[in-house]
């Protein structure tokens, strides 16, 4: 069964297309929520208030959006939302030339090849990516790293696409950066 | 997941498009001149590209508790 005809069945009360719908999108929903909090209990939190959420208001759904870019949209919210609860302080990513200064265009084609398999990477990408503020992560993560469009991405964020590219360069020149200087040291 | 090869053309588009420009802008034009001269763009650029790659290829899975503790949650247990 295509994807429209298990939304339909699921909004008629179906339980069997509904189990289906959620299977189909709970690994990319769980692994979307990793990427923004890097922590598993509070991963598997979101996706399940992500579904729940999703089941409590499958009937309101139109189709007029794709059902992926409803659910990041619902994740992505629900991280918001519990980030500013702690009202935590991220480091400021406003100025373009400490993100990138000429002493940081390090040639990284002389670091030896690094395996997304090792541990010490995963702790770089975890400790540079929590360092950059919930609103500027779900940029980055939707557009490069799940894939979507300038377009969604937008839509999912509610930013206008101009903010959706500044906030893009903006997070890709830091996180760059950060790693660049893990490297150095 | 294989990513393909990022071209001196993908670059552009991707610069290009951050300013609001087409590519064979008189700005776009001075940037390809710059890029194809300057080793610290080209760095920059090939850091970025690889810091993305990173991001990308750093996947996790639930568990299989985590499946079921979901579908017991959402009442679906007893529909898969």
């Amino acid at each position: 069964m295509d994807e429209q005809s298990l939304i339909l069945e699921a909004q008629a009360g179906n339980k069997k297309a509904l189990a289906e719908l959620v299977k189909k999108y709970e690994k990319t929903i769980y692994s979307f929520a990793f990427k923004i909090c890097r922590n598993p209990d509070k991963a598997e939190n979101t996706m399940q208030e992500t579904f729940m959420s999703m089941v409590k208001s499958l009937k309101q759904f139109d189709g007029k959006s794709k059902l992926s870019t409803w659910l990041y949209r619902i994740t992505a919210n629900h991280c918001l939302m519990e980030y500013r609860k702690k009202k935590r302080d991220y480091v400021s990513i406003d100025d373009d030339d400490a993100l990138i200064s000429e002493s940081s265009i390090a040639d990284w084609s002389s670091i030896p090849s690094l395996s997304i398999e090792n541990n010490e990477l995963r702790k770089v990408l975890d400790e540079a990516i929590q360092k950059l503020s919930p609103e500027y992560r779900i940029v980055f993560l939707l557009r490069d790293v799940e894939g979507l469009s300038t377009e969604e991405t937008g839509k999912i964020t509610g930013l206008s696409i101009p903010a959706v590219k500044s906030r893009l360069h903006r997070a890709r020149a830091f996180l760059r950066k950060e790693i660049s200087q893990t490297f150095k040291r | 997941m294989k990513h393909k090869q990022v071209t001196c053309k993908d670059v552009m588009h991707h610069v290009c498009e951050s300013l609001g420009e087409d590519l064979n802008s008189p700005q776009c034009v001075a940037i390809k001149a710059h890029l194809d001269e300057c080793a610290g763009c080209q760095n920059y650029f090939k850091s970025v590209e690889a810091t993305i790659d990173f991001y990308r290829k750093y996947n996790v899975e639930p568990s299989k508790d985590s499946h079921d503790r979901l579908m017991s949650i959402l009442g679906l247990k007893d529909s898969e």
